[in-house]
């Protein structure tokens, strides 16, 4: 303890340690104090309520239901982004003519904004004047044209595939990023041994991707559950609640009717289920990694640029 | 290096010359203005009131900022709950009562003289006195109408609608024709209910009955509700409602692919300028046992956090002169809320706009009540779930009606 506390890098971290604590600290804080009480249209504290505010969201059905609605979407474009991202980085990886172009364009969709991206898919999306329908009917798949939107559970897988679509660069820059730092002479040892390519890629591509692996995990989730502008633009959560996950039924809340108090208690419960979450999977990935021994030391791709 | 040095130098005597003009700019009153983006108009009109105010009054400077209508509410909450609320703002009349409940919004009866208050029309000041005190001005008012392609009532062979059985008639006919679709219905985001509240009032329904309560699950809202789904499950609508916000709606009118809207005056320039070859009139909303239409006013708002309330009133003075009034309410399509400006030859000869200004006699507000925009969505939500099928129109209303009790506290 006592040579930990002479160890200079423990006093140079601590400065921006004592900072991150009170950025992400004193919000959560405030927001925690603020789902306590009675909180009035325009956010003026009007008096301890006790726990009045958890127990209306428990009793509520529209934020179960957007609880749940939450963990699919989730679920299924984080799992979308790394099934789809994971060969595309394979191939990007290869050297072939025109990689760098095949490379700028699979990067291209991260520069665009994602309310933009969402606007234009809306567009794309309409039922009597998008491109979408308009070029399925053109191609002769479609005799009537689709209204992606109209209802919700159309709506919705519409919107998890975009979801999908815009978190797949940033995924695939992870596992780019593995894969370009990747020792070259334990293929050149397996293609002696003569591994077949599948063999490569099962038992030493993927095992070494696998910090990589972990961090594109986290970090989506993060993101993903997170994830605001792709539902609000393109449905704000209807039809009838039936696309609402718990960012946009927040904010409803929050903005539209002014129940502050109610809204901090469902900012903070996400709060804790994602922290819950990342607790959850830091353990189980260190557990494994205790395990196998391996695979300490890599460094973490950039954590900035968030997607979806 | 040299010159990233140099750089560095001019930025940092940029940056001194701004702190200069802050502390010489700090020296005259200074009066928060927000502005309900309407269109690109609502902001330059705004800075050009203020450019002439301050002119004549040089101690008092006017900050406009333009703020989307969509992000408005929002960004008034986050304001007011930060403790840096604006001086004066435009706001939606439906929040007003919410503002007042909660001591946010100034009384102005103490700074309405007679005269300056005799300049207004009665109707538009009614909505904005609550618990007999005056807590805003109307700043914009508009009233709906509905508005149908006469071209497409021609080809069909229909006869323009007066009352909801010719509407229907006449949606059969036009339905009829290639690609096109009698009735555009709204069914998602803003004013849903709206297009909603038109057939209510017109079957004789109200939003709210006598008693306070929800009028949703009044027989009148049922009748209501049941011609609408029945109009879009025989295809007299355009496919999936729930899929077309009021604009989409709108596009498809100019498109000419639907034969009636409601609508607002506000889309007659827009027709004029996109669609200018389609011939459109505007009529009242088709009655059954009462005319209606919804008259919409926004309101000019000051807030009691305000420490310049004098200067702020001096310049909603200035601001609602003739002048320009007269250019904003042209500027924007609307009706006027002033009388003198209503008196204009414009507002009584223009086939369009005096269209929309006969139903005023009529016109129903938005209700003046607490947590409206909750009730709203409630409402939505309801209708979404009829026009979706996913419950009988009964079923849905009497849920509706429920849970706006309960919210209301009935």
């Amino acid at each position: 303890m006592r040579a930990l506390l002479k160890s200079p890098a423990l006093w140079m971290i601590l400065p921006s340690f004592a900072l991150t604590m009170f950025v992400i600290g004193y919000p959560i804080l405030d927001l925690a104090w603020t789902s306590l009480q009675e909180v009035s249209r325009f956010g003026k504290l009007l008096g301890f309520a006790g726990t009045m505010n958890y127990g209306e969201l428990v009793g509520d059905q529209l934020f179960i239901d957007s609880l749940v609605r939450t963990g699919i979407w989730t679920a299924c474009v984080v799992t979308g982004a790394i099934v789809i991202s994971l060969p595309v980085a394979l191939i990007l990886n290869e050297d072939f003519i025109g990689r760098g172009v095949a490379r700028i364009i699979i990067m291209l969709p991260w520069s665009i904004s994602l309310t933009m991206t969402a606007v234009v898919w809306r567009w794309a999306l309409n039922g009597r004047a998008g491109l979408f329908n308009a070029t399925f009917m053109n191609l002769g798949w479609m005799q009537e044209p689709v209204e992606w939107l109209a209802t919700a559970q159309l709506g919705f897988t519409v919107e998890i595939m975009v979801g999908i679509l815009v978190s797949i660069p940033f995924t695939t820059t992870i596992f780019l990023g593995g894969l370009s730092s990747m020792p070259q002479d334990v293929y050149e040892a397996a293609y002696v041994d003569g591994a077949s390519r599948w063999q490569q890629f099962r038992h030493i591509t993927l095992p070494l991707l696998k910090p990589f692996m972990n961090i594109a995990i986290v970090l989506n989730v993060i993101y993903v559950f997170n994830s605001f502008p792709i539902i609000w633009v393109m449905t704000e959560g209807g039809p009838a609640n039936g696309t609402d996950i718990l960012v946009t039924y927040l904010y409803k809340l929050a903005f539209r009717f002014g129940q502050l108090g109610k809204a901090s208690a469902i900012s903070l419960a996400m709060f804790f289920i994602l922290f819950a979450f990342t607790l959850l999977y830091v353990w189980l990935v260190m557990r494994g990694e205790g395990e196998t021994g391996a695979d300490s030391d890599e460094p973490a791709p950039e954590e900035e640029g968030a997607p979806a | 290096m040299t010159y990233q040095f140099k750089r560095a130098t001019v930025a940092a005597v940029a940056a001194l010359g701004m702190l200069g003009f802050a502390a010489a700019a700090s020296a005259k009153t200074e009066v928060r203005f927000v502005v309900a983006e309407y269109s690109s108009y609502s902001g330059k009109h705004y800075e050009e009131v203020a450019a002439a105010f301050e002119k004549q009054n040089p101690d008092i400077d006017v900050k406009v900022e333009v703020v989307p209508w969509n992000t408005l509410l929002q960004r008034l909450t986050t304001d007011i709950a930060g403790g840096t609320a604006p001086d004066i703002s435009i706001i939606g009349t439906r929040w007003l009562l919410d503002f007042a409940a909660q001591g946010v919004a100034e009384p102005i009866d103490g700074y309405l003289t007679p005269e300056f208050k005799g300049t207004f029309i009665d109707t538009f000041m009614t909505p904005s006195v609550i618990d007999g005190k005056t807590m805003g001005l109307p700043v914009a008012a508009s009233a709906r109408a509905m508005m149908v392609n006469l071209d497409l009532f021609e080809k069909a062979g229909a006869k323009v609608p007066t009352n909801w059985d010719e509407l229907y008639a006449a949606a059969q006919k036009i339905s009829k024709l290639k690609d096109t679709f009698g009735f555009g219905l709204q069914g998602k985001e803003i004013e849903t209910d709206a297009y909603f509240y038109y057939a209510l009032w017109t079957h004789g329904g109200d939003i709210f009955g006598k008693d306070g309560k929800s009028g949703l699950n009044s027989p009148e809202a049922l009748e209501a509700a049941t011609l609408y789904k029945k109009m879009i499950d025989e295809g007299l609508t355009q496919p999936s409602p729930t899929n077309y916000n009021r604009e989409d709606v709108f596009n498809l009118f100019k498109q000419g692919k639907v034969g009636m809207v409601f609508t607002f005056p506000m889309l007659i320039p827009q027709v004029k300028a996109e669609a200018p070859n389609l011939k459109y009139q505007v009529l009242p909303f088709p009655a059954k046992r009462a005319k209606a239409t919804y008259g919409v006013t926004d309101t000019l708002m000051m807030f009691s956090t305000s420490k310049v309330k004098k200067e702020a009133w001096k310049f909603i003075e200035f601001a609602f002169k003739d002048e320009w009034r007269t250019q904003f309410d042209h500027g924007e399509g609307f009706l006027p809320v002033t009388k003198n400006v209503a008196a204009e030859d414009f507002y009584k000869t223009d086939p369009d706009i005096s269209a929309f200004a006969a139903g005023l006699p009529y016109a129903k507000f938005a209700p003046t009540v607490e947590n409206w925009e909750e009730i709203a969505d409630t409402t939505v939500q309801a209708l979404q779930k009829i026009y979706l099928g996913q419950q009988a129109p009964k079923a849905a209303l009497d849920e509706a009606a429920a849970k706006i009790d309960k919210i209301r506290g009935k």
